[in-house]
């Protein structure tokens, strides 16, 4: 008698426990039978799973609801990676960490976009918790609202720049959120406009169908599926490429030395802007201060793509990557070349270099135990950078001042060095004081 | 393979490193005695040398002498033992694995052990799979000991084990730089990590290179470790330190070593397989395998790296 009791008092406390966990998702009808979808795995297969880690700036809540009380403890940054709890009941396809802000793109059918950080200029979306006061800094993971027509559409791809984000989705459209006092958003230019209290999202779509975004620091590029590249936003230093220096809103194409070739990769991350084609041929425009596009001539700003000279030695590039001042090139035999100013990963002594320099192979783990490890992709902020080798090992190196490049310290690192993720980094993204990580667990 | 049927020839061969699987529970004293005893056995099994005969030279000196030959019995197998014996074959072992350890045991044989001296010199990398049970707790943190606690394993993730992992490594890579007596921020240590692994300058500091967990059926878990300078307690402890930092126990049920050098468990020979024949064949390919990694260049610079930390810390 008494346990059919206390068995019938449970399943009441399960019921109520439920309507006030489903209370996270406001607006949408949740049955008191389902459970939290934060809190169950997005999948139970064994062999799909993945894991979300984290590490940098603290403080604007960039990293997410870290469940350590960090306001609380007043930490202003992790400078070891933390594994987020997000990516255990949503899956991840993309994720973008801009400057200060962390976008991610989930495979669902109610919300295909979540976004944490800084919200200064309506980046990731307008909440209000108290209405006509929308947040400037939001500290958990949000739902982003997009005007999508169809339920089923689903997100592809993120990019985030200093203050805006761009959003991929599969039938082509891109969605352009924040701030858009250079025209990035890809819409005409409203003197004074308030950022802050932005609801709108502009849709972009070209005619050739876009398949991959790209964010600069101000400014938007867009790649279509006959590897032609658009852009539009800031062109001080002729980072659009389209000739000329002026503000740009209007997507336009760039021409040049890219005309006619099919591009594959753009990358940007200040104003320097590097493109390679489908032959592994590298081009590149916008500021080139630091001697990063490999001119002759004192030019310090190029409107138009030019193709870089890159010695025949070097081979066939499979990836790029630019900071605020170097470039990063890998080719297909998982070598690493470096130009340019400020830390290179070539030791506290070369803070220099003119020509492409290689980083030794063996600093990314090949020695005489393991001389398959290669290099599979770079990529780079502002002030580091970061690559993922075979094994799934991710080594960083470069300015260390919030702790961004994830090795338990905030001093400088001159060379490559191993950060202790604890699963096989598949995918990352460098914001400009934080870092994201997209892993699976080791086999 | 063709079959030697001259035992000088085959002993004339026995010279090089040999890669064997060292079983658990036996030492490896007795290892070496088993795998030279069989050796042995075979050598003698073949066509061996005759024993020489006596000459006897007899007779009155004035005269012609008398020529004659006796068999001898101080060259006779039956009085002085078999023609080969254990004494004959040097046979020395690069680390020395512990009772409890199975898994490869390189052992370098008569001229081979200099080669395996040169390794040992070279500070090899080992990887270990260390198989573990949690929720049990032992004296000797052993499964084989007494048992002192047992208690709940069930609330154990991979997330937490991946974590402890990580943590381990890291604070390792930082006593990597300690143990080589540099700062990370300097050219010298960037010249010291171009040169390969960073190495500790004693070899008696064991230092972990990499450790992941790579199965998690609960209660049982499996461990790979890269480690330098490790011994047999050692790799025991850091299992039971690991149940700990998990908030339960932990106890090793197993030690493999799967790696020394580029030396694999692929090529160990199993003790079934200690014959001549095989032991033959291995070191055929142990020793071109060893000239492989001798002509790396990471290899003559890593011992040219060491010579410089050697001069350096006795200036």
């Amino acid at each position: 008698m008494s346990n059919m009791l206390l068995s019938q008092l449970l399943r009441l406390f399960n019921k109520t426990n439920c309507s006030v966990c489903s209370k996270r998702y406001s607006d949408v009808k949740v049955k008191s039978k389902d459970v939290d979808p934060f809190m169950v795995p997005y999948s139970n297969s064994p062999k799909d799973q993945q894991r979300l880690y984290v590490w940098g700036m603290a403080e604007h809540g960039a990293l997410g609801d870290l469940k350590i009380r960090s306001r609380e403890r007043n930490i202003q940054f992790i400078y070891r990676p933390v594994r987020m709890r997000f990516a255990y009941s949503h899956k991840i396809m993309d994720l973008a960490c801009g400057y200060g802000f962390t976008v991610y793109a989930v495979d669902s059918n109610q919300y295909k976009l979540f976004g944490c950080g800084l919200n200064t200029d309506s980046q990731i979306g307008y909440h209000d918790p108290r209405k006509g006061y929308p947040l400037g800094l939001i500290l958990a993971t949000v739902p982003i609202q997009l005007p999508l027509e169809q339920l089923n559409t689903k997100v592809k791809a993120v990019a985030a720049g200093r203050a805006h984000t761009l959003v991929l989705t599969n039938t082509d459209d891109v969605y352009a959120l924040g701030s858009n006092c250079y025209g990035q958003c890809g819409r005409p230019i409203i003197e004074n406009e308030d950022y802050t209290k932005l609801r709108n999202v502009n849709s972009i779509t070209l005619d050739d169908g876009i398949a991959k975004i790209i964010c600069g620091q101000d400014h938007s590029l867009f790649i279509t599926k006959t590897g032609k590249v658009y852009s539009c936003g800031w062109g001080a230093d002729g980072q659009t490429g389209l000739g000329h220096y002026n503000n740009e809103f209007h997507p336009t194409v760039i021409e040049g030395d890219i005309k006619g070739q099919t591009i594959v990769k753009v990358v940007s991350s200040a104003d320097c802007v590097l493109a390679l084609n489908d032959k592994g041929e590298v081009f590149g425009w916008g500021n080139s201060e630091y001697g990063q596009l490999l001119l002759n001539d004192d030019k310090y700003q190029v409107n138009i793509p030019r193709n870089l000279p890159l010695k025949k030695s070097i081979g066939k590039i499979i990836d790029i990557g630019t900071t605020g001042s170097a470039c990063i090139v890998l080719n297909d035999e998982g070598v690493v070349y470096v130009w340019g100013f400020g830390i290179l990963g070539k030791g506290p002594e070369i803070n220099r270099s003119r020509e492409p320099t290689p980083i030794p192979p063996i600093l990314f783990g090949r020695n005489q135990y393991n001389t398959e490890t290669k290099v599979k992709s770079v990529s780079c902020s502002l002030f580091h950078m970061a690559a993922i080798t075979t094994e799934g090992n991710l080594y960083t190196w470069g300015k260390n001042k919030w702790g961004q490049l994830g090795l338990g310290h905030t001093k400088d690192q001159y060379f490559p060095l191993q950060v202790s993720v604890g699963a096989s980094v598949k995918k990352v993204s460098c914001g400009v004081d934080h870092m994201a990580a997209l892993c699976k667990p080791y086999q | 393979m063709n079959y030697l049927s001259n035992s000088e020839k085959a002993f004339k061969l026995l010279n090089g490193i040999v890669c064997l699987y060292k079983p658990a529970g036996v030492s490896l004293k007795g290892c070496r005695h088993s795998l030279l005893l069989k050796l042995c056995q075979d050598l003698n099994s073949m066509d061996v040398r005759p024993p020489e005969n006596r000459v006897i030279i007899s007779g009155d000196t004035t005269k012609s002498l008398e020529v004659k030959l006796e068999p001898s019995y101080a060259d006779n197998v039956l009085v002085v033992g078999p023609r080969y014996q254990s004494k004959d074959l040097k046979c020395i072992w690069t680390t020395h694995l512990g009772m409890r350890v199975s898994g490869v045991c390189v052992m370098g044989l008569n001229k081979g052990t200099k080669m395996v001296r040169h390794l040992q010199e070279n500070y090899p990398l080992r990887t270990y799979h260390l198989h573990g049970q949690l929720g049990i707790m032992t004296k000797n943190m052993h499964i084989d000991g007494q048992v002192v606690e047992k208690g709940r394993f069930d609330f154990v993730k991979r997330e937490n084990i991946d974590k402890l992992m990580s943590t381990i490594q890291a604070s390792n890579q930082k006593k990597m730089f300690h143990l080589a007596k540099v700062d990370t921020q300097t050219q010298m240590a960037y010249d010291l990590a171009t040169k390969g692994l960073i190495r500790p300058t004693s070899s008696n500091e064991p230092l972990i290179y990499g450790i992941k967990c790579i199965s998690l059926e609960l209660p049982n878990f499996v461990i790979e470790v890269n480690v330098i300078n490790e011994y047999e307690s050692y790799l025991l402890s850091l299992v039971h330190e690991i149940g700990l930092k998990l908030r339960c126990s932990a106890t090793c049920t197993a030690l493999r070593c799967i790696r020394y050098s580029s030396f694999n468990i692929n090529q160990a020979l199993l003790m079934k397989h200690w014959n001549l024949q095989y032991v033959l064949d291995n070191i055929k390919e142990c020793n071109s395998s060893y000239d492989k990694i001798n002509h790396l260049s990471a290899f003559v610079a890593e011992q040219s790296q060491l010579e410089t930390n050697q001069n350096m810390t006795s200036v």
